[in-house]
């Protein structure tokens, strides 16, 4: 992730590693301009809300497509191939919840306003913004994972239990438990 | 409050995406919003967090494809150089470890040698003050022996040390 701002290579190994990619890869530049435009926003989107750092959402999404290139997995659809990018993603996101030597936190009120600065929303979309920021903050990572991919990206049962790993059986139970939570911790301040 | 998911959660969620983050249009579905608990507030749920979604959508930048695509590719390479190089690592560094040994196997089985010629030159010492005639023959060939002791022990060391640095260029 990081080191890759340290990369420093001749000219010819840059140029062998253009020759080289498209055989290393499991798609071709255009197949993947494609696919990086179709997913790349949600994805970084995700990542972000899970780890509540935008920088870090930025090197998790090249080290999540820099995985994804390098899969051996055929995949048998577009939803196989974006649920595949989503678990790598996912796996990412809990390999760096377990390092110990940084704090884990959401992102900050300043932050969460200073995204509003830039739109025309009405204020009280920004504080409710924050609330589910806060919110979300507060749950387990699983939980915050299986809750956004459902209810902001629209993943079926089956979808998110592939990209959690969970059985599809219990997700309907787990997410139930899991929005409960939230909307306790929202403090009931919405309605219909 | 209810404890239990209600069946219609998900034609819940899809009317709400679909609806474009408004009321829900599909009439069944909001007919049932008005006695269900549950699915309210899972429509609750869907609507702010597709706001915040969709709301961050608009505002984020992420690399263009072209920049994550070449990122990924100097990386696979410079992967498959240090893979590549990991076994004339290994090479080097068994070669050095033969050296060494091989050094040291020299020194134990000359070691006798150096002993009894040390012997030897302390008895003929002894009567050098006496016999400058045999002190200027055992000087030149105690001086021949070391000298080529020498030159031996330093091609031992520095062979393996040119290897490495001629072998690493490449």
């Amino acid at each position: 992730m990081s080191h890759l701002h340290d990369i420093a290579l001749t000219d010819m190994e840059r140029a062998g590693a253009f020759d080289d990619a498209e055989r290393t890869f499991q798609m071709t530049e255009d197949a993947f301009r494609l696919f990086y435009d179709q997913t790349a926003r949600p994805v970084w989107i995700y990542l972000a809300r899970m780890t509540g750092d935008d920088r870090l959402a930025d090197d998790l999404l090249q080290e999540t497509y820099y995985r994804f290139l390098r899969t051996r997995t055929v995949f048998d659809s577009d939803d196989h191939r974006r649920n595949y990018l989503y678990r790598i993603a996912t796996n990412l996101v809990h390999d760096y919840r377990r390092r110990p030597r940084r704090e884990n936190a959401i992102l900050d009120d300043a932050q969460v306003l200073a995204l509003d600065t830039e739109q025309t929303d009405p204020g009280e979309r920004a504080v409710r913004r924050l609330d589910l920021t806060r919110a979300m903050g507060r749950l387990k990572p699983r939980e915050r994972s299986m809750l956004w991919l459902a209810y902001a990206q629209g993943f079926s049962h089956e979808e998110i239990a592939k990209v959690l790993g969970l059985r599809t059986s219990s997700l309907k139970a787990l997410l139930h438990r899991a929005r409960r939570r939230l909307i306790d911790l929202l403090g009931r301040k919405e309605g219909r | 409050m209810m404890d239990t998911p209600c069946p219609r959660e998900i034609e819940v969620v899809a009317s709400v995406l679909d609806s474009g983050r408004g009321r829900v249009d599909d009439e069944s579905v909001s007919a049932h919003l008005d006695c269900c608990e549950a699915c309210r507030e899972v429509a609750m749920v869907t609507r702010l967090m597709t706001s915040d979604h969709d709301h961050a959508r608009r505002v984020i930048r992420v690399p263009a494809a072209g920049q994550v695509w070449w990122r990924a590719a100097v990386r696979a390479r410079l992967e498959a150089v240090h893979a590549a190089a990991r076994p004339l690592t290994w090479s080097h560094g068994i070669a050095g470890a033969c050296a060494l040994g091989l050094t040291v196997a020299l020194i134990g089985l000359a070691w006798p040698a150096v002993r009894e010629a040390v012997a030897w030159a302390s008895t003929f010492a002894f009567h050098a003050a006496r016999f400058d005639e045999a002190t200027t023959f055992l000087g030149a060939t105690l001086r021949g022996a070391v000298m080529a002791m020498l030159v031996a022990a330093v091609c031992l060391v520095i062979a393996p040390v040119a290897l490495y640095f001629a072998l690493s260029d490449e």
